[in-house]
């Protein structure tokens, strides 16, 4: 089993979140802003710590909609799960034995599902907060009877043991044999033949007394210690010995570590000798082990473990962060991960990742789904539709959810609007739809998706760092807009504005796409040439009306970026920066002669004119109005 | 060590019993007499299941036709397998549709926590506000038309398919098929409504969702092994619902029946189910003849009289009995003869007025009919002997005990109108304040207020005598959360418990006491909405008081035994039926021959046969099975009533 959902509402900056989460989900946002939260809810809501006296909560962690609000009047903590067989058949008969009481069926695909809420909230009798939870029916109904049972809610966490390797995990605690929750557990269960385990008591024995025979004064030591039990008199008389090698085999396998080498000359030395990364890097690979060992020992058959991992790319070397995606993906159960990794974060498909990032409204997160659904009842005539539409829609009927897989076009948008004629919550229902018809027009296919990997893999990691985004067309652009701005006192590393060349890195249009999909605010400057005019039009075609085109992209109103800096000048400033970069003649050049030598070396130049404008031998305020103006407005965006 | 009660007990067993209880994992029926031993051998059987496999999850189901049986089995269970019963879910087929119903009634537009609509009263009352809702001016006749629902509903007949099921058989116009087809589907309609099932809604509903493959295998993955007590009494919606469970492959079935006591053909019962179980599923046979619990005359009066049925398993062995040394020269079976039915329930009570207290109690008396019953308590009153009527409550007989239910029921469903009405007039009856329904809600509806919260107002500021203040009081301390629950019900029973003379309430407090209890062993505490549920599923009769005479009619005598047992009323056209000594074919003698044969199969130690030559003015002959069971000829003399000792029965 695996977790397909969850819905959060009202913890810590939570007000109300849900989340799909697939087989290796990747959150990023910036600090604070709630990711460790929803590892938390999952690991709360799963975990025996809740639900008895001393629960995974504490007040602090009932979200408050102000300062002075008190948490006992507010609504408490939910966190509602869901976990649905992937495919019908796929859980084994056990899990329906075990489960068998909370088990939801769909009827006509045959998948099972589970869903659990569990709540935290003020009761008035007991005077204080408490834990509740209940199993769920597909209209979300709690279930009563033998599915209320507390076994059954044992019996769900069973199948998904829930592992948190959080951001300061220890190599000291991790591979203790008495403290950790998997290297101690691997060692004790490890079973030695009784011929190897009697033959290794013979070496010990035999390597206790050579060493103890090496140095005389051993012997005068035991005797001298032996008066203790003399003293200690009892009738019959007791020993005791110096034992060099360890008394038993067990107390060998306690003392088992890791040792490496990184060369093959270098010495030999355990690992809490070795540096930080490796150590981190172990603990993530001891999970494994234990996993791969242990798990099915310990839990059930068809039992996944969801492995809680925060910033796996601790204290790592960029190249090798860059390859740990590919080892966390394939580690076996479901895997959520949270990350500040640029590096990391190349390598997770779009639709793994989720952004999160703090709002007005508390927590939000942000997906790129692969469809999006709505809640409307069965009307006439809705099966025709659906069926019309191919394979763009599904309905199921008993959780009364219209499902859209793409974007809903207008023509079946339409169609589905006309089935409301007749229904008393007409008003309400035709809302509805126009809200899934709004939020699927941020669908991105999977052509985009994959053209984005392959083009834009170099961009991918800084922009979900990134809280805005500037799109322009090329590198030059990319360089002088970056100085600029830092010469506007408004640096854009500094403000978590990415600048995108939209030209490197796939097309404009997609990239805005995107920008609307994860609600990143964005603005774009282009040239006032046809190539640019054609980036606006690429634009344009993902569905941006004009007002939103006159709003967010500007042009060079000279033409391309070159002639619009020989338009504004100054001069000078630019003749002798050709002149140090070896241009002949360069103190002549003015209009378009100065703008065809520019493009004659546009990188060369960009950069150089970018360094100039940092140590104010060129003036910013004389750069282009486009990229003035775009980064004031910049500042002010939401 | 550790003691080992199902060892021991299997020990105990005979070996044709250890066998069943050790069959393999194919498809078994069990043909079973009175007497011997089936209960034990299913509680055995399960257990067993258990202890063999204390590492698997799986489940056992059994299913069982009263709540009593299945309570009783859970706890023997237990007892054999203490650890291991919670692998074993066992119910009534109506208990455990329940069950599926809760958890997947969604499908069907059914919430988890409806209501079991269980008594006429208010099935009716569903069926009438259905009609006011869905037509103009509903007639007379359509409120009469709760049997037909009822019959449609127990062969499985959906709203759907009403008029189609009465166009293919004769005998319906179709104009009074749409009147009915349109009266059932009101009716549905208002029971969702109501956020309730009725009895039969229980089958049905279940019978449609184990119609979806993913349903059905669902529940054989959950319960590897099926098990039926008593299964000559599952009737054709029972039989279908489980074939569709099964699907074509399942056949863990373990099958316990007797045909001989097929007494429920007139609830879809029948004798040729035992057959289809055993083609269907293609169940071997095993069987059981010994008898335990009957002295050997009986045991041979019972196969004298059973062999004149000719629907019977084709190679049914007669019963066997287990000589008792002790009984040597004991009379079994004695015969009364009495000159009219007022002789016969007088003579009757006499003879047990006189017994040796420790005989008396528990001694049965079984007739065919409710009617002779009755005559019989009135008697034994004049004798002052305790006597109670066995029977199936739907619901409680005192006004107090409803008014407290429907209190509950209001705090589960504060919306629940027609439940209102109940409490309202259940209120009026003990307590003689009268409220105006439609009233109420009005006022309930203006003040913002729950129906139950206006009525505790209306009442508080009506109310005039201390028990009724108390009693509203501590009520309105339930409802608003100030007592808990189980202390203020303590309280309530208290106060009502004051009232000595009144029987109905002391049966029922009887009753709520023994419920509460069981519902409380059955399935732990539970919420309140699950224990209306589980109320309203079980019988609410009283427990019997000690020392009591117990009465039942033979339908009502199902899984009872005792040392004395007395059939009365063993005339033609009473047992057997007018009914069935006038039929056209053989089938309802033979129900009639199967119902004398399960009552006088209750008797553990001495059986008292008794007729009259008149019933009600009517003369009357002595019943044939009599003769039959080999008692009406010259070896069975009815001498025993003129023995000289009781002179006074000769008139």
């Amino acid at each position: 089993m695996r977790i397909t959902r969850i819905e959060i509402r009202n913890f810590r900056s939570i007000r109300h979140v849900t989340v799909d989460l697939g087989d290796a989900t990747v959150f990023v946002g910036p600090n604070n802003a709630g990711k460790t939260a929803i590892l938390d809810a999952l690991r709360i809501a799963l975990t025996r710590r809740w639900g008895q006296r001393g629960t995974g909560f504490d007040e602090y962690d009932v979200h408050l909609a102000d300062d002075t609000a008190d948490p006992r009047t507010s609504d408490g903590v939910s966190i509602e799960l869901r976990s649905d067989e992937p495919e019908p058949g796929d859980w084994p008969d056990t899990v329906t034995e075990d489960l068998g009481d909370i088990i939801q069926i769909d009827l006509f695909s045959g998948r099972r599902w589970v869903a659990l809420k569990a709540q935290w909230s003020w009761n008035e009798d007991a005077d204080a907060f408490e834990p509740t939870w209940e199993f769920l029916d597909a209209k979300r109904d709690p279930l009563v009877g033998r599915s209320a049972r507390r076994v059954n809610l044992d019996r769900f966490w069973r199948y998904l043991p829930v592992f948190y390797l959080d951001a300061l995990r220890d190599v000291r605690d991790e591979f203790s044999s008495r403290s950790s929750k998997f290297w101690g557990r691997l060692l004790r269960a490890l079973e030695i033949p009784a011929d190897v385990e009697a033959e290794a008591m013979r070496v010990l024995d035999e390597l206790d007394k050579r060493l103890l025979k090496a140095d005389p004064r051993l012997d005068a030591m035991a005797n001298t210690l032996l008066g203790a039990t003399r003293i200690a008199a009892r009738d019959r008389e007791g020993g005791l010995a110096l034992r060099m090698a360890p008394l038993k085999t067990r107390d060998l396998l306690g003392r088992a570590e890791i040792i490496l080498r990184n060369e093959p000359d270098s010495p030999w030395l355990p690992l809490r000798r070795q540096g930080q990364g490796i150590q981190s890097l172990s603990v993530i690979f001891l999970f494994q082990v234990f996993v791969e060992h242990l798990l099915a020992e310990l839990y059930e058959e068809g039992s996944q473990p969801l492995l809680a991992l925060e910033e796996p790319e601790t204290h790592l070397h960029p190249q090798a962060v860059r390859t740990l995606w590919h080892h966390i993906h394939r580690l076996p159960g479901q895997k959520i991960v949270t990350t500040h990794s640029p590096y990391f974060v190349q390598h997770v498909p779009f639709r793994d990742l989720r952004l999160v990032r703090l709002t007005p409204d508390g927590t939000e997160v942000r997906s790129l789904p692969a469809s999006f659904s709505t809640s409307i009842p069965h009307l006439d005539g809705l099966d025709k539709v659906v069926a019309k539409s191919g394979d763009l829609m599904t309905y199921e009927a008993v959780s009364e959810t219209l499902t859209v897989h793409g974007a809903l076009d207008e023509t079946t948008y339409r169609a589905l609007l006309s089935l409301c004629g007749a229904h008393p919550n007409r008003t309400e229902l035709e809302g509805k739809l126009r809200d899934l018809r709004d939020s699927s027009s941020l669908y991105i296919t999977d052509d985009d998706l994959r053209a984005l990997e392959t083009q834009g893999q170099r961009m991918r990691g800084e922009i979900f760092f990134a809280e805005r985004w500037l799109l322009v067309e090329g590198q030059a652009d990319y360089l002088i807009v970056h100085a600029t701005a830092n010469a506007l006192g408004y640096d854009l590393d500094q403000h978590g504005v990415a600048v995108i060349d939209a030209q490197n890195n796939g097309n404009p249009g997609t990239f805005a796409a995107l920008a609307r999909a994860l609600d990143i605010p964005w603005l774009a400057v282009f040239d006032g040439d046809k190539g640019g005019k054609d980036m606006i039009k690429n634009i344009r075609n993902r569905e941006f009306d004009d007002n939103a085109i006159r709003d967010r992209c500007r042009t060079h109103s000279a033409g391309d970026l070159e002639a619009q800096l020989a338009a504004d000048g100054p001069e000078a400033e630019l003749q002798d920066m050709l002149a140090s970069m070896g241009v002949p003649n360069a103190q002549t050049l003015q209009g378009d002669g100065l703008a065809a030598k520019l493009r004659d070396s546009k990188t060369a130049y960009a950069s150089e004119l970018a360094a100039r404008i940092r140590d104010g031998r060129a003036t910013a305020q004389c750069m282009p109005a486009a990229f003035r103006e775009t980064i004031e407005k910049l500042a002010g965006l939401q | 060590m550790r003691a080992d009660p199902l060892a021991s007990t299997m020990r105990e067993l005979s070996a044709i019993q250890q066998r069943a209880v050790e069959w393999h994992d194919g498809p078994l029926l069990v043909l079973a007499g009175p007497g011997s031993g089936k209960t034990r051998v299913l509680t055995c059987r399960i257990a067993r299941i258990l202890d063999q496999s204390p590492a698997e999850r799986f489940r056992v189901l059994a299913l069982t036709f009263t709540t009593k049986a299945a309570h009783e089995m859970t706890t023997r269970v237990a007892a054999l397998t203490p650890g291991l019963e919670e692998r074993a879910d066992i119910h009534t087929f109506h208990g455990f549709c329940a069950g599926v119903l809760r958890q997947h009634g969604v499908h069907l537009g059914i919430k988890p926590d409806f209501a079991i609509y269980s008594n006429a009263r208010d099935r009716r009352s569903v069926l009438q506000d259905a009609l006011a809702r869905g037509t103009p001016h509903p007639s007379r006749e359509d409120q009469r038309l709760l049997p037909r629902i009822d019959y449609l509903k127990a062969r499985l007949v959906g709203v759907d398919q009403a008029e189609e099921w009465y166009a293919s058989r004769k005998g319906t116009p179709a104009q009074e098929a749409a009147r009915i087809a349109r009266a059932y589907r009101l009716y549905e309609d208002e029971l969702r409504r109501s956020n309730a099932l009725d009895y039969n809604s229980l089958i049905l509903e279940a019978h449609k969702l184990m119609a979806f493959p993913a349903m059905a295998r669902h529940y054989r993955t959950m319960y590897r092994h099926w098990l039926f007590d008593e299964f000559q009494d599952t009737n054709g919606s029972q039989y279908k619902l489980l074939r569709r469970m099964a699907g074509s492959d399942f056949r863990h079935i373990f099958a316990v029946a007797d045909d001989d006591q097929t007494i429920y053909e007139w609830n879809g019962a029948s004798i040729r189910r035992i057959g289809d179980l055993v083609r269907d599923f293609g169940c071997e046979v095993v069987q059981l003849p010994t008898n335990y619990r009957c002295p050997p005359p009986i045991v041979e009066a019972g196969n004298r009289l059973v062999v004149y049925n000719a629907q019977r398993h084709a190679r049914r062995r007669p019963a066997e009995a287990v000589p008792r040394p002790s009984s040597e020269g004991e009379r079994h079976i004695q015969c009364r003869v009495f000159e009219t039915d007022h002789d016969e329930a007088t003579g009757i009570a006499t003879e047990i007025a006189g017994l040796d207290p420790t005989e008396r109690a528990g001694t049965l008396v079984l007739a065919r009919t409710r009617t002779l019953l009755e005559s019989m308590q009135e008697a034994l009153k004049e004798q002052r002997v305790p006597a109670t009527i066995l029977a199936r409550r739907d619901d409680f007989v005192s006004p107090q005990m409803r008014w407290l239910v429907a209190c509950l029921r209001q705090l589960s469903r504060p919306l629940d109108r027609r439940n209102m009405a109940v409490l309202v007039d259940a209120f009026q009856r003990f307590a003689q304040v009268s409220l105006d329904l439609d009233d109420l809600l009005v006022r309930s509806a203006a003040e913002g207020v729950t129906p139950l919260a206006a009525w505790i107002r209306m009442v508080q500021s009506a109310g005039r005598q201390t028990l009724v203040e108390e009693l509203v009081d501590k009520v309105s301390k339930i409802a608003s959360g100030e007592s808990r629950m189980e202390t203020a019900l303590g309280e309530i029973l208290e106060l009502f418990g004051n009232d000595e003379a009144d029987e109905n309430l002391k049966d029922d407090l009887s009753a709520w006491r023994r419920l509460s209890a069981e519902i409380r062993g059955d399935i732990g505490a539970v919420e309140l909405g699950r224990f209306l549920q589980e109320l309203d599923l079980r019988s609410k009769e009283p427990h019997p008081a000690p020392g009591a005479v117990s009465l039942a009619t033979i339908h009502g005598a199902k899984g009872l035994e005792s040392d004395r047992v007395h059939v009365i009323g063993l005339v033609e056209e009473i047992l057997p039926s007018w009914h069935a000594v006038n039929a056209e074919h053989g089938g309802p003698l033979e129900e009639e021959r199967r119902s004398c044969f399960v009552a006088v199969t209750r008797t553990k130690r001495r059986l008292v046969l008794s007729w009259a030559r008149r019933y009600a003015g009517w003369p009357k002959g002595p019943s044939r099975f009599l003769t039959e069971m080999g008692l009406g000829g010259d070896d069975f003399p009815p001498v025993a009533v003129a023995d000289n000792s009781l002179p006074r029965f000769h008139r």
